[in-house]
Formats: structure tokens, sequence, C-alpha cells
């Protein structure tokens, strides 16, 4: 039984080795086929340089404002069918108060018909009406509003031209953008952050740029602060409103023009006048696109959705000869003249110009335009740059690291235990092997605490041999023969080796669940390496042991 | 040859206990030297061509009001570090600029910026971790050995991990994330010992519990795993020098916590959790009896 077994166990390791040279393989050869396995290990933005982003979503204020659009377009809808409204507004829920309260039940008859699939009425007592999405609904839009922020992102990426990168959802109100080995990291990240709230505003003419400069001098000087002694541009437009609400004429607001550097507003400082309640917001529109004028002049294209079609062709049609200024996170992109009253579709001319610059700003344009269409605001959470050096010098490093632990190992064990350690040192060596490869096959990234993890797998990996044979020496000192020495070696060292690795890999998947990036990389390759290692240990040097004693009758 | 480890084990379950008292008391107290991922702010790496004086740089910091912002030198290879508690990451973008433009080479190597949020988020998280580990280590092993082992070699991982953040916050070292999977893979190999050593005591329990004290017992098994507790210890430290002497960085860092995980652990496995364990198993006769 014990010969016959081993013939087993050699064809098993034989196997395993043979599967990790097909998974290994990728590494070395550039080649596709059934022949190499398709994962392949890749480096983490920690070695290979990048950029890695972290950004928060305001889920919750893009949630509130679709509601808000909702309740308005209820509104409407209750006075088409004549129901007077007295009274509507939110509060968590949407609130609508009517007039002649025995409408009620028809009220809500005509809500749950008309819009049954996306509200339910809550409460209809005490002549309101409550209404909240129905939990799935919230649910799906949630998700609706990251995956349009992460869609966004990644078409801006794909314009950037960088490969492989990672964009995904961190939780329900996270994206991760990761950008391996790209160098200009700044450009991109001022890319990907353009993505944010775009609205059309008519231009309020009611007062001029020097009363608005006034007004402005005023409530800084009164208040105390100044664009650059505030958190952000977006903090700083929302006191200066708040402070001279007083002031403005009412349903306007205070925005400024940026002309050249989007981030430090520092090149124009020029404050317009906006009407806050034109209704159009970048999410009603469906497209927008550079085209040509009939000079061969470059200009933009766009086009409403069915929402937006009616306020923008009220809008256009009263307001001839006024401008309407697109206004990307609350900074005014640009201003055009409103020529001609539209329907769904309209188009913006650039003045006049260099016609590569007017090309740039019709892109520029156009692209805002489009991200408009996801209203939302993202925040930088965590951001993480790696120079393209510096991660080859830790690699350099850790690799020479790696060889020099696992020759000192290898030496050692075969000065002090001559044949076993010989064992040993090939089981260690496949041991590595198979690390490697079991990480590859499923393609995952290593990092630079993976790289540690590696280290560290090797010299806790001889652990188990060393278990094994330390008991194995104990029973031939009491006697038994080399077959029973072996088989009682390892058997009696089976549970100790087990229960250790098992307690380890319990710590190793706490790290997987609550790590992030590098710290999930370590837990990774500790882990496999348990495995790994268990496998060498108790199985491979076994077979291998057996043989030299049954084969070669060696002498231990 | 037979050691008789627990002679003096009362000494040294007082020193141990008495020593994570006053790793607590330094925890509680002193507290630690947060990296940016726990405390939240920006890190510059930069590497020179030719490395200016560290005054030079701090002056230069003042001088366009960066006066906040904290230099050290970094690894051998002209490199330093910049921290700043600063919010605006476009003040950390202009800066990177400016000294590229002041010191013609500078290679601006990593940039690493974290918000208060997630770094506080990361604590959180990382406290978890370690309390999970514990809690499901300690039923782990309730359930294959006894409930007189796992309290034991829970409060011995408790006792290392608490002496290693000591450590660091007596010597000011910096904690960050990697600090934290190192801690746990000190936990992951200081368990392995004592696991290793309970497993003969199990075993031995079996054998000799006609003849022998639980107390004996325990020492016959310290000295039967003897040899393997030392050179496991030595093939593992072997991998940590050659991590320490070699690198720099992250990977350095790593092996210092690990290379005083493993002291710290090989003793704890023969000198607190076989002690503690003998104790149990006699508090537990003394209560049978009564």
């Amino acid at each position: 039984m014990f010969i016959e077994s081993n013939k087993w166990r050699w064809s098993i390791v034989l196997g395993a080795v043979l599967l990790s040279v097909w998974w290994m393989a990728p590494q070395f050869i550039d080649h596709k086929g059934w022949w190499v396995s398709k994962e392949k290990l890749v480096y983490g933005l920690d070695i290979q340089g990048g950029l890695h982003l972290v950004l928060g979503v305001n889920v919750d204020d893009v949630l509130e404002q679709k509601l808000d659009r909702s309740k308005n377009a209820i509104v409407e809808f209750l006075n088409e069918e004549n129901i007077e409204v007295e009274e509507h507004f939110l509060k968590n829920h949407i609130f609508i108060k009517l007039k002649d309260l025995s409408q009620i039940p028809q009220a809500v008859q005509k809500v749950e018909d008309q819009y049954g699939s996306l509200f339910q009425v809550l409460d209809s007592s005490g002549g309101q009406l409550e209404l909240a999405y129905s939990q799935l609904q919230e649910e799906n839009i949630r998700k609706e509003i990251i995956d349009q922020s992460i869609e966004v992102i990644r078409n801006r990426i794909d314009e950037f031209g960088v490969s492989e990168p990672v964009i995904t959802a961190q939780g329900g109100k996270r994206i991760l953008v990761q950008l391996p080995g790209i160098k200009e990291a700044e450009r991109a990240r001022e890319l990907i952050q353009k993505t944010a709230h775009l609205e059309l505003s008519l231009v309020s003419e009611e007062l001029s740029v020097e009363e608005l400069l006034e007004l402005i001098a005023s409530a800084e000087a009164e208040g105390q602060y100044s664009l650059q002694s505030e958190q952000s541009y977006r903090a700083y437009v929302q006191k200066l409103n708040r402070d001279l609400k007083a002031k403005l004429p009412p349903r306007t607001a205070i925005a400024f023009i940026k002309d050249e550097s989007a981030r430090t507003l520092s090149a124009g400082r020029s404050p317009m006048l906006l009407e806050t309640d034109t209704g159009l917001t970048g999410d009603m529109l469906e497209d927008a696109s550079v085209g040509v004028g009939q000079f061969g002049e470059p200009l933009v294209n766009f086009r409403f959705g069915l929402e937006g079609r009616k306020i923008f062709s009220a809008v256009t049609a009263e307001n001839i000869g006024r401008r309407i200024a697109i206004v990307l996170d609350g900074v005014i992109k640009t201003a055009p003249e409103i020529k001609d009253h539209l329907t769904d579709r309209g188009q913006i001319t650039l003045g006049s110009g260099d016609r590569t610059q007017m090309l740039e700003e019709a892109q520029m344009v156009s692209t805002t335009l489009r991200a408009g269409a996801l209203p939302t605001n993202l925040e930088q959470l965590e951001e993480r740059t790696v120079g393209p050096t510096l991660g080859r010098d830790y690699v350099a490093k850790g690799r020479l690291s790696a060889i020099v632990a696992i020759c000192f190992v290898l030496i050692f064990l075969l000065l002090y235990y001559r044949w076993l350690g010989l064992v040993a040192d090939i089981a260690l060596s496949l041991n590595i092997m198979f690390l490697i490869s079991c990480l590859a096959s499923f393609g995952a990234t290593l990092t630079l605490p993976g790289i540690a993890g590696i280290i560290l797998t090797v010299g806790m990996a001889v652990d188990a041999n060393i278990i094994i044979f330390e008991r194995l020496k104990e029973e031939l000192r009491k006697g038994s023969s080399v077959k029973l020495a072996i088989n009682e070696g390892f058997s009696r060292a089976f549970s100790a080796i087990l229960d250790a690795n098992i307690t380890t890999g319990i710590v190793c998947l706490i790290l997987m669940y609550f790590g992030t990036g590098p710290i999930r990389g370590f837990a990774v390759t500790l882990f496999c390496g348990i495995i790994t290692s268990v496998f060498t240990a108790i199985f491979v040097s076994r077979t291998i042991l057996n043989s030299l004693v049954l084969h070669f009758k060696l002498k231990l | 040859m037979k050691i008789n480890f627990l002679k003096y084990s009362s000494f040294f379950l007082i020193v141990s206990g008495l020593l994570t008292l006053a790793g607590l008391a330094l925890i509680f107290t002193k507290g630690f030297r947060y990296g940016i991922d726990f405390a939240g702010g920006n890190e510059i790496q930069i590497q020179f061509q030719e490395m200016p004086s560290l005054d030079e740089i701090r002056t230069f910091l003042t001088e366009e009001n960066y006066g906040n912002a904290r230099v050290q030198s970094f690894g051998q290879d002209q490199e330093i570090l910049i921290r700043m508690e600063e919010s605006k990451l476009e003040k950390v973008t202009e800066l990177t600029a400016k000294i590229k433009e002041r010191w013609a080479g500078a290679e601006i190597r990593r940039v690493d910026s974290v918000g208060p949020q997630i770094g506080s988020e990361l604590k959180r998280n990382g406290i978890l971790a370690v309390c999970y580990s514990l809690l499901l280590i300690l039923i782990y092993l309730g359930l294959r050995f006894d409930y007189n082992y796992a309290p034991s070699a829970v409060f011995c991982l408790f006792h290392d991990s608490i002496l290693t953040m000591a450590i660091f916050s007596f010597f000011d070292r910096e904690v960050n994330v990697q600090t934290l999977a190192a801690v746990l893979a000190i936990i992951g190999y200081s368990l392995n010992d004592t696991i290793v050593t309970f497993d003969r005591i199990r075993e031995n329990v079996a054998l000799y519990s006609r003849k022998e004290s639980f107390a004996q017992i325990c020492n016959r098994s310290l000295n039967d795993v003897l040899s393997r507790t030392l050179l496991t210890s030595i093939t593992t430290m072997m991998a940590v020098l050659a991590m320490w002497f070699l690198t720099s960085g992250v990977i350095k860092d790593f092996a210092f916590t690990l290379g005083i995980g493993v002291v710290i652990g090989t003793y704890s496995s023969i000198y607190v959790a076989t002690p503690l364990t003998v104790r149990f198993q006699l508090l537990k006769s003394v209560v049978k009896g009564h």
C-alpha cells in the first residue's frame, strides 16, 4: 500500500507542477493559445506607477434634486387634471396640499395611475399627499447615479488613452479610479474631476457688472473672507450668495466666468447674475457634439430630451435676445445669446478667432454639455500618485532581498538537515513556484506588501517542514524504523500544521475583508502561501522522502 | 537536556503583565504618530539629483508660505519626504511645480493625499480587523482545543500586539496601514508558535496524564518543541533580515515590525501562553474541587 500509493503521489505532484507551469507561462511568453493561461500577474500601482483616486459621489443630493424635479412635474400634472394644488414642498418625501380636500381620493388615483411605477402614496390623510420613491426604485436610482458617474469618468479616461484603467464603485457612494502607468497624473485628475453639475440659466441684466463687483467687495469685507481663504470655489460662492441674498433681485444668484485656469479662478473674475429658476439642467440634455457651420467654423450642436423640450421651448420663445449661461459646477463656461425660438435642438456658435482655438473651445463646451447629462458632484477623498521610477527601484530591491532570503534559508536547511534538508529545499522551491503561479492563475495584483508577503511565506513555509522533521528525528531517536518514523512524523505533525495554518488563514481572510489595496494584496499572497506551503510540506516532501527511502535505501 | 521553563514562570508572567499594562498606558497617554493613511493629509516624496540640505528646503518652504510642512530625509538615495496637513490639493500640486522649478532634475516620485474621512475609516477598519481576528481565533481554538487553552492564546496575542504597538509609540515610529498588516502577520506568527506547543501538550496529556502533573506535561512539551521553535525563528529571521538590509521604504518598515514580532512572539509562546494555560488549568481544578 505504501509503495502503490507513492506512484499516485508522484502523478499528483507532477500534475501540480504542470499546472503551475501552465499558469506561469504568460509571465514569460507573449503568446495566445490553449497552452498558455489567460490570466497574468499584474503589478500594483505602487510598483508600476500611476494614479489612484477615490472619489465621493454625492448621491443623496442628486436624489433630492431628482425628487424635486418629479414633484414639480406631478404638481403640473395635477393642475392639468383640474386638481388645484395649494402648497407643495419637500421634506425627505414629496408633500402636496390640495385646495379642495374632497379631491384627494381622485388625486391619489390619478397619481397612482400615472406615477405608480415610480412613487408610492404613503399617506393621504390630513389634507395632503405624501409621496416617496418605492424602496426598489430608490435603490435603482442610487445605482444609476453611480453607474452614470462611472460611465462618464470612463469616457473621459478613454479620451485620455490609458491602458487598463480601473473604474469601479466602492460601496454605494464612492468610485475608485486607478490609472496605471499614467505620466500626467495632474491632467488626468483634472479631466476626471471636471465631471460635475451642469445648468443652463438665463443671465439677468438687472444689475451691471460694476454693481455686482461692488456688492461682492462689500460682502467680502463684511464677512472677512475671500476665495483664497475658503475651502473651495463652491464653498466661496455659496457663502457669497447667502450673504447677498437680501441685496440681489429675487431668484437670482452670482456666479463667475472662468477664462483660463478652471481650478484657481485666478485668470478671470467677472461675475454674472443668473436667474436660478430657469429650470434647465444638464441631465435634460440628450446629447451634444461638435459640428461645422456654413462657413466651416466649428460649433456645438445639442439636443434636449423629452423632459427638457417643453422648458427649453418656453425659455427660448420668451427670451430672444437675452443670454443663457452654461454653468458647470457653479462656474460659467460660456454664455451664448438666444437668437431664435427653439424647440428641442440648437447650436452654439463661438466667437471669432483662431480655428484650432475655436475647435478646442467647441470641444470643451460640448464635453461640458455631455458631462452635464450627469448631475453629480465628485469629491476627492483620496489620491495617490506614484512616479514610474519609484516602483522599479522597489521591485529591484524586493527581488534581490527575496533571492537572498531564499538562498540563506535553502543553505541553512541543507547544512542542518543534510538529506532531509535537500527534501525541504526541493519542497520550498516548488512552494515558491506554486505560490507565484497560484497568484498568476487568478490575475492577482502584486503590490509591495505582497512581495513582503512572499518573503514572509518563504520564512514561515519551512516551519511545516521543520515540525515534521523534528518529529521524525524524535521518532528515530526512540528507535523506530525509518518507515515507521516517517509515518509517525507526518501523521503526528499534521494536526499542529493544520491548526496553525487555519488560524493564520482566518487572519488573512479578515485582512482581505477589511483591508484596502495594498493590504489586501498582502493578505492574498499570504493566504495563497499558506495553501501551497501546507501542500508542499505535507504532500510533496513526503512523496520525495518515500522515494528516497524506498528506492535509494537512504539512511536518515 | 531538559530545561525547566516553568520554574520562573510567575516572574515572567508578572513582568509580561506589567509590560502590557505599561504598553497600554503609553498607547493611551502618548499615542501614536499616525501616518497620513490614518491621520489624513498629504505626503510628497522627492528625489533630487543633487541633494540640497534639509535646512535649505525648509527655508524654501517657509518663503513660499508652506510653513506648516514638515521635511525629513528618506532612505539613502537623495530623497526627502514632505508632509503637510493642507486640505487643498491644489496647494500640493502648486508646491510640486515650484520645487521642480527651484531644483532642476528634482523628481516627484510619489504623492499621497488622504482625506480625513478616509483616514478615520481606515483607522476604524484596522481596529475592527484586529478585534475580529482575536475573536475568531478564540472561537476556533476553543473548538479545536479547550477553553482553558483559548484565553491564554488570545491573551498572548494581545500581549504581543500591545507590546509591538507600544514600541511604535515609544520610539515615535510612524503608524500606517502597513504597520497594521505587519501586526496581523505577527499575530499569525505568534499564534503559529503557540498552537504548535498546545498541540504537543494536548498529545502529551493523553500519554502522560497518569504519571505527571499538568505543569510537568507542559514543561515536557515545551522541551519537545523547543528545537522546532528555535529553527523556525531562525529561518523567519533570515527572511526578515534580508528584507531589512536590502530594501527601503515600505518593505523595510515592514521587516522592522516583523523582526520585533518574531522576538516577542517566540518569547510569549514559551513564557506567556503556556504558563497561563497551566494557571487556567489549576483554577479549573480548584473550582471543580469545591
